[in-house]
């Protein structure tokens, strides 16, 4: 835990930490342009191959292991567009090992925390993912 | 931007990665994590699904007595992952020669 | 397009977080955001360790980083309370090495 240090005027009591509204933007470099047609566009078809791919599989059981080594098989409930996942009936693949989840049976998994997914065989339209593949290929 | 260049046109990394598509392709990945397999998808964070897939785990171990290093590798064969593309430290197209 | 980690139904529920640093904390969800920032309540920590059962530690009203969280997991408590967690001996988990 860190504690904020202390600042020097703070021993003499009665600091006024109101900060006064300055007419000028503290960082003017930084205001970003209004947002055009073309940005939106260019947000919209970013990554969304893997967002649109695993809203597919919704329904389909996964393993998802995480960078911490844990494997959690479940079915997919739902993922967003940072490829946060949820699982149902979930069960950690090593039990015994890994008694820390027992009993949890549904759950979130943070998409900045996930290694791999194992797809199920049966969910993988290799031609499909080409073509989607080419196609985001060609929007960047 | 790109429309009237030809598909195999190699300007930036990925078009490299897009050229392998379908191919067996080498990744390394962090926590010493070797990955083989068809590329199947990607995207550009390197995001990928990989068919076929063989992983490689080298870790080591330190020996109690001897202080030597025991180097282990653990293989394991997948038929079909994704990859969430902040693990990945390169990707190296099919090999032309072997 | 709907953002957020929609943890609208689990909110008043208790949840079981693992962090990643490996701490696993129980407590009831009040509140999330889109950064899954969460809010818990009369949460306390399950230490885990090979040496002893599951200790529990009493923490309070905790405010939970989104970029430290794992798992967010609905503990079933009935499930819960039909396991001794006073005879679980485990590793702690690892941590997330990204």
């Amino acid at each position: 835990m860190e504690k904020t240090q202390a600042k020097p005027d703070s021993a003499a009591g009665n600091v006024d930490y109101k900060v006064t509204p300055s007419k000028e933007p503290l960082l003017p470099h930084l205001r970003l342009p209004a947002p055009t047609s073309a940005t939106i566009t260019h947000i919209n078809w970013s990554s969304s191959l893997f967002f649109s791919y695993f809203k597919e599989l919704v329904g389909r059981e996964v393993t998802v292991e995480l960078k911490n080594d844990l494997a959690i098989r479940g079915t997919l409930h739902s993922v967003d567009q940072y490829l946060n996942i949820k699982l149902e009936n979930t069960r950690v693949v090593d039990q015994d090992k890994y008694p820390h989840m027992l009993s949890v049976r549904n759950c979130f998994i943070r998409g900045s925390v996930v290694r791999y997914v194992q797809l199920p065989p049966e969910g993988v339209d290799v031609e499909l993912l080409h073509d989607a593949t080419r196609r985001e290929a060609r929007g960047g | 931007m790109a429309t009237t260049e030809e598909e195999s046109a190699v300007k930036e990394p990925l078009d490299l990665i897009r050229l392998s598509l379908d191919e067996r392709i080498y990744v390394k990945l962090r926590s010493d994590r070797e990955l083989r397999g068809k590329l199947h998808a990607y995207d550009q964070h390197l995001n990928m699904i990989l068919g076929d897939v063989e992983e490689v785990v080298t870790t080591v171990e330190i020996d109690d007595e001897t202080y030597e290093e025991i180097v282990r590798t653990t293989r394991r064969t997948v038929p079909f992952l994704f990859v969430r593309g902040d693990g990945v430290i390169l990707v190296s197209p099919p090999l032309r020669t072997a | 397009m709907s953002g957020g980690p929609g943890l609208e139904s689990l909110v008043d529920h208790t949840i079981s977080v693992i962090t990643n640093d490996g701490r696993n904390i129980v407590g009831i969800l009040k509140g999330f955001d889109q950064a899954t920032n969460i809010i818990l309540d009369e949460s306390h920590e399950r230490v885990f360790s090979t040496k002893e059962g599951v200790q529990q530690l009493v923490l309070g009203l905790y405010i939970i980083r989104g970029d430290n969280i794992s798992i967010v997991g609905e503990l079933d408590e009935d499930l819960d309370s039909s396991l001794d967690w006073s005879k679980m001996r485990a590793h702690p988990l690892k941590p997330v090495i990204h």
